[in-house]
């Protein structure tokens, strides 16, 4: 091959190569990507929320902590895959590059104000194997004051912490955009109805939260025996995932417990009202919405929390319901008992047992299951969101019958 | 005597020595390499240790990895490599550097702009934008400093005696004007908002690696490799077509950082067909070395900056062979936002443009001094110390990723995955420690050879000047400085 590489050939040559590639993926795409319209869950945000981005962008949350959900993410956060107009308000852009912390894009109203002052203070606080640095220097000791007192750290009539971790935590429940939103006020319901129960006293408040239960949940006993092994699991999920608030003695005295409000529960004093299995199960599955327990069915797998539910109860109640009565199917790995009843003689049994009304399946909830919109949205896609309903209602990320998408 | 005083001083900081501005770069590089891996370290100890040292704001894990990372490309890298293009550049075009007062002076303007960056991302002043954290005021002054260079260069190149440009000289003059346009691009068009920054934040992101230390890393390892292996270059052809390719290829690969975001389908498309298409310029600058090479591998062992350059050369086949397959969606799926990416880039900053770094520093030093490497021994363990922790990171961070993508992919959460994470945090800061053993011996090995420190043995005959005339004489080349003259070789 000849070819004269002179100064002028290899630099203008090459710099106009360069030139016209980045027009091309970088400029040119300016006229298809600044008119994204606004998603269905976007919004501005209000000042102290601005501020509280700018203190992510000064500690440098986003090179742990993305902001996208992709459409393969089982996570935290993982209830609605991101769109281009989830960010129409963000400059600049913290999509992230590496996930050493879940993913924050949907996090608005997951969790508790108070439950996020301690994770700041120190992370092991409410999640001990967690290995996100100490943010303790963001806040000043008003803010523990005002948490004390029974108060949000955020307010809207103006009774705000004026610190950073006040600002920070603002933003955190800003991302979701409108779903944050939503998810805020019923947070902030259920928070008033918890803390009025916790206030009630410790009997009391538990007698209140079981009700919020479902029934048939309260009757389960745990189906899995309380086995050595299996205890020896359950605690290692304790000592992963519950220990800040609830404590080496499950007296929810745990480090985290002095910046939450309702206080974690005592596990022990449930000695005196008892407690199912189930019961357990289900608080841990969905958690207590409006208080710091948050839901765990995201990182536990069911066998998972029914083993930590067996070693609570052992170990904190006194006593598991693990493998008792109603038995039903006698698992083929579990050790036997000898007082098992067995299968009934088939001839004996000639219909079903009733089904309670609240497992008829629901018709009205079908939509809720469509296909979500696949594929990058183009500016059309601003009329179907003005329709009515288009952004609006229980699932406002899916569009209800009749509006169109394209 | 006020008067002298001032020109004394003045001769001090902007030296006008020959070599001087060569030697300044490179001691200052040498310099943040040694304080980038001692801010890694402290990365790693706080993944391996979160509460370490206790939270203190100056001390935060966000607000430290954004000066590791700028303190090694824009610290050490661009600094080394463009020290030792300051260098060959004059000498392979027969000439003397057009100035170098003007040289020295971007060293100091450089070397202020990464202060003053590193003072403004500790203190919360930060663009946010990854690589280029340093907020406009600084990439301001930088861009100057990169301005200084490249009138110096283009003026050098201008006044040259040899009409043949040698290969080396494309990449760096090159790559100066490539990365001066997309720098000043990034800071100067303004606000952008929600993807269409995030795509030209990945725009200039990747041309950090690709288009700015990729090219100055390879114009060195076409500077060191024929000479110390004492053979022409085996083909001017491929070194066409490395080239062209690497500027077509390169540039609009951005977009693979962003594969699963929601940006356009077209957008993620070129990226990836660029980024398969890369392997040519890859493939092709390492066959042309490699076969340059081919017979002469015993020469690593007489040579220092040999030795250091083919190890950067074995780690871009690995960096770019991987970095292709992980531009493929199905890879990416498993491996994006995991460790497998931290050290994928570990392996092409450090491993590749690190080893080559290092290389230049034990060949050009030398040359623009006159001293000697101040010992030998120390070089090769700091060879010795840099592999091992290279390779350690190499397949530490590469399980750690591939464990944290299965076990996303299966449906695990990211805070249960980090309980089997630890241990390769705690592997990971063992084995950095020997990075960073390597580079404090490197910093030491720099400056007692700058200060002429005589060795303590004689254990290594220094390469002054060109080595390898009398044996491109004898095998009938045409005589000159020995690069202008293997561009028109085909065939050793």
């Amino acid at each position: 091959m000849k070819m004269q590489m002179t100064d002028k050939v290899f630099a203008i040559g090459s710099w106009l190569i360069f030139v016209t590639a980045g027009f091309a993926v970088a400029v040119f795409p300016a006229f298809q990507l600044i008119r994204i319209p606004p998603s269905d869950i976007a919004r501005r945000r209000t000042p102290l929320e601005e501020r509280g981005r700018q203190v992510f962008i000064q500690n440098g949350c986003t090179y742990c902590h993305s902001q996208y959900i992709r459409p393969q993410d089982w996570d935290h956060g993982a209830v609605r895959v991101s769109q281009a107009g989830d960010y129409v308000y963000d400059s600049p852009q913290l999509l992230g590059s590496e996930r050493t912390g879940p993913d924050l894009s949907q996090e608005g109203g997951v969790r508790s104000d108070d439950w996020h002052l301690a994770h700041f203070m120190n992370p092991r606080f409410t999640r001990p194997a967690s290995e996100m640095p100490q943010f303790v220097f963001l806040s000043h000791s008003a803010t523990e004051r005002f948490i004390l007192k029974g108060g949000l750290i955020r307010d809207a009539k103006g009774a705000v912490a004026d610190d950073e971790v006040t600002a920070l935590i603002a933003y955190i429940q800003s991302l979701g955009g409108k779903m944050a939103d939503a998810r805020m006020k019923r947070l902030d319901v259920w928070r008033k109805a918890m803390q009025k129960a916790y206030l009630r006293g410790e009997d009391k408040n538990f007698a209140y939260i079981q009700t919020l239960v479902p029934e048939p949940w309260r009757r389960l006993p745990n189906p899995y025996p309380p086995t050595p092994a299996a205890l020896q699991r359950g605690r290692f999920i304790y000592y992963q995932e519950c220990v800040g608030c609830h404590g080496n003695f499950g007296d929810g005295n745990g480090p985290a417990a002095k910046y939450l409000f309702p206080k974690p529960a005592n596990f022990s004093a449930l000695r005196r009202i008892g407690a199912s299995g189930g019961l357990l199960y289900y608080q841990i599955m969905n958690g207590i919405t409006g208080t710091a327990m948050m839901s765990f069915k995201r990182d536990l797998e069911s066998a998972k929390i029914w083993d930590v539910s067996n070693y609570i109860a052992v170990n904190f109640i006194g006593h598991s319901d693990g493998d008792t009565a109603p038995h039903g199917v006698d698992e083929s790995q579990e050790p036997v008992d000898p007082n098992a009843p067995g299968p009934p003689d088939p001839d004996t049994i000639n219909t079903p047992p009733p089904t309670s009304p609240a497992l008829q399946p629901d018709q009205n909830a079908i939509w809720r299951h469509r296909r979500p919109t696949r594929g990058f949205p183009t500016y059309r896609t601003k009329k179907a969101l003005a329709a009515p309903g288009g952004a609006v209602g229980h699932a406002p990320y899916y569009p209800p019958k009749g509006v169109k998408r394209r | 005597m006020k008067l002298w005083n001032q020109r004394f001083q003045l001769d001090r900081l902007l030296d006008d020595r020959p070599g001087s501005a060569a030697r300044n770069w490179m001691i200052s590089g040498a310099f943040w390499m040694f304080v980038g891996v001692t801010l890694g370290l402290l990365l790693a100890i706080f993944l391996a240790a979160p509460d370490f040292l206790g939270g203190h704001r100056y001390l935060e894990f966000g607000r430290i990895r954004p000066l590791h990372v700028n303190t090694v490309w824009y610290g050490f890298l661009s600094m080394t490599l463009l020290g030792a293009g300051l260098h060959y550049v004059p000498q392979l075009c027969r000439t003397t550097l057009y100035s170098e007062r003007i040289a020295n002076l971007a060293m100091w303007i450089w070397n202020i702009s990464q202060v003053a960056g590193m003072i403004c991302v500790i203190t919360g002043y930060t663009s946010a934008h990854e690589y280029a954290e340093y907020p406009i005021p600084v990439d301001v002054t930088g861009l100057f400093a990169l301005l200084l260079v490249i009138y110096v260069t283009y003026r050098t190149i201008d006044q040259r005696k040899e009409p043949l440009l040698y290969v080396s000289i494309w990449y760096y003059a090159g790559a100066l004007l490539w990365f001066l346009t997309s720098w000043a691009f990034l800071g100067g068009t303004g606000q952008r908002y929600g993807v269409y920054d995030a795509v030209w934040t990945w725009f200039y992101g990747h041309q950090v690696f690709g288009l700015w230390v990729t090219p100055l890393a390879i114009g060195v390892t076409y500077y060191i490799v024929p000479r110390e292996a004492k053979r022409p270059l085996f083909s001017h052809s491929l070194s066409l077509i490395g080239f062209w390719m690497l500027v077509t290829t390169y540039a609009p690969v951005g977009a693979h950082h962003l594969l699963q975001a929601p940006i356009p389908s077209w957008e993620k498309v070129i990226a990836i067909v660029q980024s398969v298409m890369l392997l040519i310029p890859v493939y092709v600058f390492l066959t042309n070395i490699w076969v340059t090479m081919r017979g002469r591998i015993g020469r690593i062992e007489e040579s220092l900056a040999l030795r250091f350059v083919v190890a950067g050369t074995i780690w871009y086949w690995v960096v770019s062979t991987q970095g292709t397959l992980e531009a493929l969606i199905s890879v990416q799926r498993l491996t994006h936002f995991t460790n497998f990416v931290v050290g994928h880039s570990h392996n092409g900053l450090l491993g590749f443009a690190g080893f080559i770094a290092a290389g230049a520093i034990y060949d050009v030093l030398p040359q623009v001094t006159g001293h000697p490497i101040y010992s030998a021994r120390l070089a090769n363990f700091q060879y010795w110390l840099m592999l091992i922790g290279q390779t350690g990171f190499f397949f530490i961070l590469t399980i750690a990723g591939l464990i944290q993508g299965s076990a996303w992919l299966n449906g695990e959460s990211v805070y249960r995955v980090l309980v089997e994470l630890h241990i390769y945090m705690i592997w990971r800061a063992w084995v950095g420690t020997f990075i960073v053993m390597g580079a404090y011996v490197q910093f030491y090995n720099v400056v007692m050879t700058v200060r002429g420190a005589r060795p303590q043995r004689e254990e290594y005959e220094p390469v002054i000047g060109y080595a390898d005339q009398e044996l491109l004489a004898a095998q009938g080349l045409p005589a000159g400085n020995g690069y202008a003259a293997q561009t028109g070789i085909s065939k050793p």
